[in-house]
Formats: structure tokens, C-alpha cells, sequence
């Protein structure tokens, strides 16, 4: 939804965004704990198809009102699911659903786009995911804090991306060096957002504070 | 939790959802071994004795004060399943007392909670310097010790490690099966040659300073409640919390009612204050060596030592699980809801009671104070106090909750059974209170005496005079009293007429001094 600095126009989803962001934009080191960041992809895709229009939220309940096919792979998955299990409609149980796979799928279609390559590690031979290109990957980052600073209007997908970066605890990553005004003006963009979006930030929030609550020790 | 009942039985949601779900046997390991049967059994009870010097009201104390918790638990659950927070005891206050009682009830369970687990570090200080000596032959100081296990804690607490279910469920039958070998041994071999019933008399509660002993009851019961905080993590939440929560409240009730009773019958009831006096925790494994020969007693000792750490890691977890629901609420700083990033702890709360255990630790080592007796002891029995005036508060508020909300429960599980259990508490506690010199072992004019009761109505005025201050400052936070990590929903704003894409201007300037990072500064061209 916006341009890098090469002036190319990256048409970046919003899960694609806060999976940037959720990894350092060399090296792909993730930020957050699994679960965390799985719950706010989760939000994120289906942030993606709030703001297409193909579904709102409701008092903690999701209900598709466009069902014509996205023409993003991921996103057209999502909305399959949320399609074919109609019956399920509380925005609470879909998170912690889609958060099992959404992880995967986000990484895979950032793999897909050629904006990630699968590495093996030197020691483990695991294979990890690092950005191919940092410039793009440190630019979901480098777009908040400008924005932040003034020099660029919201729109609804930074805000949304803004509020998850606050659900999942990685509002540290945008807001060092501000202060006053300007970092409680970020942590309450929400309240400017269409009330689906903001209730869908708030309740990754509330499911977030919940998994750590429900940890089984 | 309607959340997890509806939706057809079908749905892959469902399916996949209630995969990695706790059943009956796995919420009770995580319960009990709070409960930590062989601290209570070897700690609290032979501390008890000798401090009390109440023996005969013991067993029957562990009996009752089972049955009131039964009869609690049958609102409780109801209510679990009305109520959906991990925060438990706090939030169910809330819902049936309003917030302000909520924010008095949550002051004073971290109170109680945090009592309860820095009192662990005097008992495995106590306990694990003789051992030490014996197996390594080392001579090491009780707050050394205390301190390693500190360590160990806040570490743990930190990283989020997850305590395995298994190792938890292993130790936990160990434990009891130690318990129950040592019961039959000590049962086998009376002292005088008979077995005395004398203990298990109803008269002997009438005995003065049989109020002390009911606390000691609660302390060893401390844990149970604990069950509902897996109501949405459990398989049937209608079914495994209910059944844990009277499958826990049962076998801690009868093995801590055999157990203090047979240990009584081994070492006979005139002769056992004046040993836990000379032996303390050490009582149960001696007499026990006696009879099993010393490798009994090893298993016994280890196990005790995992017993005590087990429920020191629970109890830390405990506290900063409330601690950080506080926080996302906004009724304690934001920044106790914060959790570390990449490890998930919620790691402000976490480090906030390791600081509290590591001040504890040090005041008491610094003062030469007794770790049994002044910590683990005083600590143990205020804070299983607590625990009491909160299950009292909790009681009245199930009472409160269902005559306002009237639900499909039948009117015994709504109506008959939390009043009966608000008013058997609540007779506890004035029997805690009225014998609160002789529970610790001190002279009635005492400052004690009323100091350690007085603590928690003063944490609960705090606590509603900040119920209060928050009404009028920032009625968004108090709208989330009581809702824990959920408070984030109640917050969602009111503006509901934005349109659809219009950007929204901050409240300042652009900066045109604005000096930021290179990648940044290369954006403005």
C-alpha cells in the first residue's frame, strides 16, 4: 500500500507488514514468542479482509459480507475458512485457529513473493527465513515511525498494523526515541479506527493477555 | 463458557481447537501440586503442632474444612462457568460485590499470594541445609540455600519454562505415595501399642485454639482454587473444572487428615508437640525411619525438597499472573501487563515478586531471624489467612452474583450451598481472628497478634480507596475492573461515525527539525 524508497511500489498486506516487523530486518531473528506472533498474524489476515471489505466484526462475532474470491492466495484461504465453518462466528475462537497456521502461510507467502529466502543454520541446520532484501523488510518499521513523526497521514491499514504492534508488545521497536505526546498518540491510533477494526485489535490484545494468564505452569 | 459450547460438534474450529486440551487428571496435577501435599504434610502440619501446641483438633480440622470447600466449590464452579477469567478469585468479587470490593479483593490476594510463596523460600532453607550436610557435607547457611532457589525461580519465571505436565504428575504420586507408605508404616506401629481414635472426636474442635487450626486447614487446602483458571483450557470446561476442583478438594482432604493422624498415633498425642518442637519438618521422616529403614527416608527427603520447589514455582506464577492481569487492566502501572517479547513471560510481574522474595530473603537473614518458625511459619499462616478472608469474600459474592443473575443451575448449586459456605467461613474467620496469638505461637499482647490479621483490611481499604480515585480519573480502566487481560475489549472506543478512509491528522505538527535515522531522513527527499 505504499512505496519504498526506490520508488517501487510494494502492494504489502497487512500480515506481510507485522511479520516484518515481528523480525530483524537482516538477519530475520524473530522478535516475539511464537504464540504471540501467531495470534497477531492471525489478526492481521484477518485484518486484510476487514479492510477489502469481505468481512466485519461485530461484538467479538465475525460474519463474511463479501464473498467474492480476494485475489490474494492467503487471504482467499482465510476467507474460505471462514466461509465453510459459518457456524463458528466468535472472533475468539478464530484467532487462536488461524494463529495455529498463520505463522506458516504468512511466511510462505512472503517466500512466494521472493521477499524471504529459507536458510539453513549453521549449527542446528534448521531452516530459518531471512528477508531478501533488508531495505523492504525495515520499511513497515521506517513507514511507522515517519508517519509517527508527522510527515505522512494515517490510513486505516497503518492504524490497524500500529494497534497489533501494540497488542503483541513490539511497540518498543517504533517508539524508541519518541516521547509525550507522540507515543500516547500512537498507542491510542485505535480509537480513531471503524469500530470493527479497533474491536479487532482489541480483542489480538485481550487474546494475547489471555495466553500468557492460561500458560500452563 | 457458551464461547467454547456452541458451533456445531462438528466443526474443524472446534476440533482442532480442543486438541491440545487438559482433561480431569492433567488440571488436578497442575492443582495439587500447588497444593504440595508433602510440604503441608511434613512442613505445615509438624510446624503446626509444635507451634500451636494444638494437636488433638488437627485431623478433624483437615475433615471440616474439606467439607466447607466442597460445599464452596459447588457456587464456585457454577460460577466458573459464568465467569470467564483466569484471574478467578479477584474477578468473581468483582462480578458479585461490584469493583471497588474487586480491587480491595485483588490488594489483598496479592498479599496473600506473594506471602505464601516467600514463606516457601524459609522452608526450603530450613529444610535443605541439614540434608545438605548429611549427603554433601556441606555447612551452608538457610539463606544461601533460600537465595540458590530464589535464583532458580526468578529465572524460571523469566524464560516461561514450561514445567512439564509429566514430571509435575510423577513427582505429584511419588508424593502421595510416600504420604500414604509413611500413614500405614506409623499407623502399624502405635505408639503404647494401640491405635487411638482419640483424635477423630467432634469434641476436640471445641478445644481452645481449635480456630488456629482451621487456618492451617485453608493453608494446606491452598491451591484448590486454582482449577477454574483452566476452564477455557480444559476439554469440557462444564465437566473437568467441577471435577477436578472435588477430585483435589477430596484426596487433599483425606491425605492430610490420614497423615496428621497417624502421625499422631506413631509418636502419641502427648509426646508429638514436644517433638515437632525438637525436629520440626524432620518429625515425619524419622518417624517414618524408624519403622521403613533410611532409604524410605531418603525418597522422602527428596521429594519434599521438589515438593517445596514445585509449589514455590506455582505460587511465584500465581503472583504474577495477577500481577500482570492487574496491569493489562490498568488497575497496577500498564507496564506490569507487559509481557517480555520473546519469551512471552509476563515479565514485569515476574521480576516485581522475585524482587520481593529477594528483599524477604535478605531482611531475614540480615535480622537472624528464624526461617521456620518466623518466615515460612508467620508467612504461611497470614497468608493462608488471607487466602481464607478471600474465599469468604468470594463465597458472599457467588451469593450476590446469582441473586441478581438468575441462571439454569439448580437453586442447591445457585442459592443453598454459597450460603452455607459464606457462613461457615465467615465463622472461620472469627475463629482465625479470635485465636490468632495461639496460631502463632505467640503471647496474646503480642503486636503480631494484630498486625498480621490487621494487613489485609488495610490492602482492602487501599484498594477501594484506589477503586474510587480511579471512578473519577479514568473511568476507561474502571469499566475493566475485574475482566483481566479482557479488559482491552471493554475499552473499544466510542467512535463509531469515522469514515471509512479518511486519514486522521495527529494532534501535532509535523517536526521540521525532525532529525531521525538515515533510512528515515532519505524517505522526506
Amino acid at each position: 500500500m505504499s512505496t519504498t524508497r526506490r520508488g517501487v511500489a510494494v502492494e504489502a498486506p497487512l500480515a506481510d507488514d507485522l511479520f516484518r516487523l515481528g523480525h530483524d530486518d537482516t538477519t530475520g531473528r524473530p522478535r516475539l514468542h511464537q504464540q504471540v506472533a501467531g495470534l497477531g498474524l492471525a489478526a492481521a489476515l484477518l485484518g486484510e479482509l476487514c479492510l477489502a471489505g469481505h468481512v466485519t466484526v461485530h461484538s467479538g462475532l465475525v460474519a463474511v459480507v463479501d464473498r467474492r474470491p480476494p485475489t490474494n492466495a492467503l487471504a482467499h484461504t482465510v476467507l474460505d475458512q471462514l466461509v465453510g465453518e459459518s457456524q463458528v462466528r466468535q472472533l475468539r475462537m478464530w484467532l487462536p485457529f488461524l494463529a495455529r497456521e498463520a505463522y506458516d502461510q504468512v511466511a510462505h507467502r512472503l517466500l512466494r513473493a521472493g521477499h524471504l529466502r529459507s536458510v539453513r543454520t549453521r549449527w542446528s541446520r534448521r531452516v530459518v527465513f531471512q528477508p531478501a532484501d533488508s531495505t523492504i523488510a525495515a520499511w513497515p518499521e521506517a513507514r511507522l515511525r515517519y508517519t509517527l513523526h508527522g510527515h505522512r497521514e494515517w490510513d486505516h491499514s497503518d492504524m490497524v498494523l500500529a494497534g497489533l504492534v501494540a497488542a503483541t508488545g513490539l511497540a518498543e521497536q517504533i517508539l524508541w526515541g519518541f516521547h509525550g505526546d507522540m507515543r500516547r498518540w500512537f498507542l491510542s491510533l485505535t480509537d480513531w479506527l471503524p469500530a470493527p477494526l479497533a474491536e479487532l485489535v482489541a480483542h489480538t490484545e485481550a487474546a494475547v493477555g489471555n495466553a500468557v494468564l492460561t500458560h500452563r505452569t | 463458557m457458551s464461547r467454547l459450547s456452541s458451533g456445531g460438534p462438528t466443526s474443524n474450529v472446534h476440533t482442532a481447537l480442543a486438541a491440545g486440551r487438559l482433561g480431569v487428571p492433567a488440571v488436578m496435577f497442575f492443582v495439587l501440586s500447588a497444593a504440595a501435599p508433602l510440604t503441608v504434610v511434613a512442613g505445615v502440619v509438624t510446624t503446626g503442632y509444635a507451634v500451636t501446641g494444638v494437636v488433638a483438633a488437627m485431623p478433624l480440622a483437615f475433615l471440616v474444612v474439606g467439607a466447607v470447600l466442597a460445599v464452596f466449590s459447588v457456587g464456585y464452579v457454577a460460577m466458573a462457568r459464568r465467569v470467564a477469567n483466569a484471574g478467578a478469585l479477584y474477578s468473581y468479587v468483582t462480578h458479585g460485590l461490584g469493583r471497588p470490593a474487586g480491587v480491595a479483593a485483588a490488594w489483598m490476594a496479592l498479599l496473600a499470594y506473594n506471602a505464601l510463596q516467600v514463606g516457601l523460600y524459609g522452608a526450603i532453607g530450613a529444610a535443605a541445609a541439614p540434608l545438605l550436610h548429611d549427603w554433601a557435607g556441606l555447612t551452608l547457611p538457610w539463606w544461601a540455600i533460600a537465595l540458590v532457589a530464589w535464583a532458580v525461580v526468578a529465572v524460571l519465571g523469566l524464560l516461561r519454562v514450561d514445567l512439564n505436565g509429566r514430571v509435575l504428575a510423577v513427582l505429584l504420586c511419588a508424593e502421595l505415595a510416600v504420604i500414604a507408605v509413611y500413614s500405614v508404616a506409623n499407623l502399624a506401629h502405635p505408639a503404647g501399642g494401640t491405635v487411638s481414635l482419640a483424635t477423630s472426636s467432634p469434641t476436640n474442635l471445641a478445644v481452645p485454639g481449635a480456630g488456629a487450626v482451621l487456618v492451617l486447614a485453608v493453608l494446606g487446602y491452598v491451591g484448590f482454587e486454582g482449577a477454574v483458571v483452566f476452564s477455557e483450557e480444559s476439554r469440557n470446561p462444564a465437566r473437568t473444572v467441577p471435577a477436578a476442583t472435588y477430585a483435589s478438594v477430596a484426596v487433599i482432604g483425606i491425605t492430610y487428615a490420614l497423615a496428621s493422624w497417624a502421625m499422631t498415633v506413631a509418636v502419641g498425642a502427648d509426646r508429638i508437640v514436644d517433638a515437632s518442637r525438637e525436629l520440626g519438618p524432620e518429625l515425619l521422616f524419622t518417624v517414618a525411619g524408624i519403622h521403613l529403614g533410611t532409604t524410605a527416608v531418603h525418597i522422602g527427603h527428596a521429594l519434599f525438597l521438589t515438593s517445596v520447589a514445585a509449589a514455590m514455582i506455582a505460587f511465584h506464577n500465581a503472583c504474577a499472573r495477577y500481577t500482570f492481569a492487574l496491569g493489562r487492566e490498568g488497575v497496577l502501572p500498564k507496564v506490569f501487563g507487559r509481557t517480555g517479547r520473546r519469551t512471552g513471560a509476563p515479565a514485569i510481574a515476574s521480576l516485581t515478586q522475585s524482587a520481593i522474595g529477594l528483599t524477604v530473603i535478605v531482611g531475614y537473614a540480615v535480622a537472624g531471624l528464624d526461617p521456620l518458625v518466623q518466615l515460612f511459619f508467620y508467612a504461611g499462616t497470614g497468608g493462608g489467612f488471607g487466602v481464607l478472608l478471600l474465599l469468604t469474600l468470594a463465597a458472599l459474592a457467588i451469593v450476590a452474583h446469582f441473586i441478581r443473575r438468575p441462571s439454569l443451575d439448580t437453586t442447591w448449586q445457585t442459592r443453598y450451598a454459597p450460603i452455607i459456605a459464606t457462613v461457615a467461613l465467615a465463622v472461620m474467620v472469627v475463629l482465625a481472628v479470635a485465636n490468632f496469638a495461639t496460631l502463632l505461637g505467640v503471647d496474646p499482647t503480642s503486636p503480631l497478634r494484630w498486625a498480621i490479621p490487621a494487613a489485609y483490611p488495610t490492602a482492602a481499604l487501599l484498594g477501594l480507596a484506589w477503586a474510587l480515585v480511579l471512578r473519577q480519573t479514568r473511568p476507561d480502566v474502571y469499566a475493566g475492573i475485574g475482566l483481566g487481560a479482557d479488559a482491552a475489549t471493554a475499552r473499544t472506543p466510542a467512535v463509531a461515525d469515522v469514515p471509512a478512509a479518511v486519514a486522521v491528522k495527529p494532534p501535532y505538527p509535523a517536526n521540521p527539525s525532525y532529525h531521525g535515522r538515515a533510512g528515515d531522513r532519505q524517505e522526506r527527499q
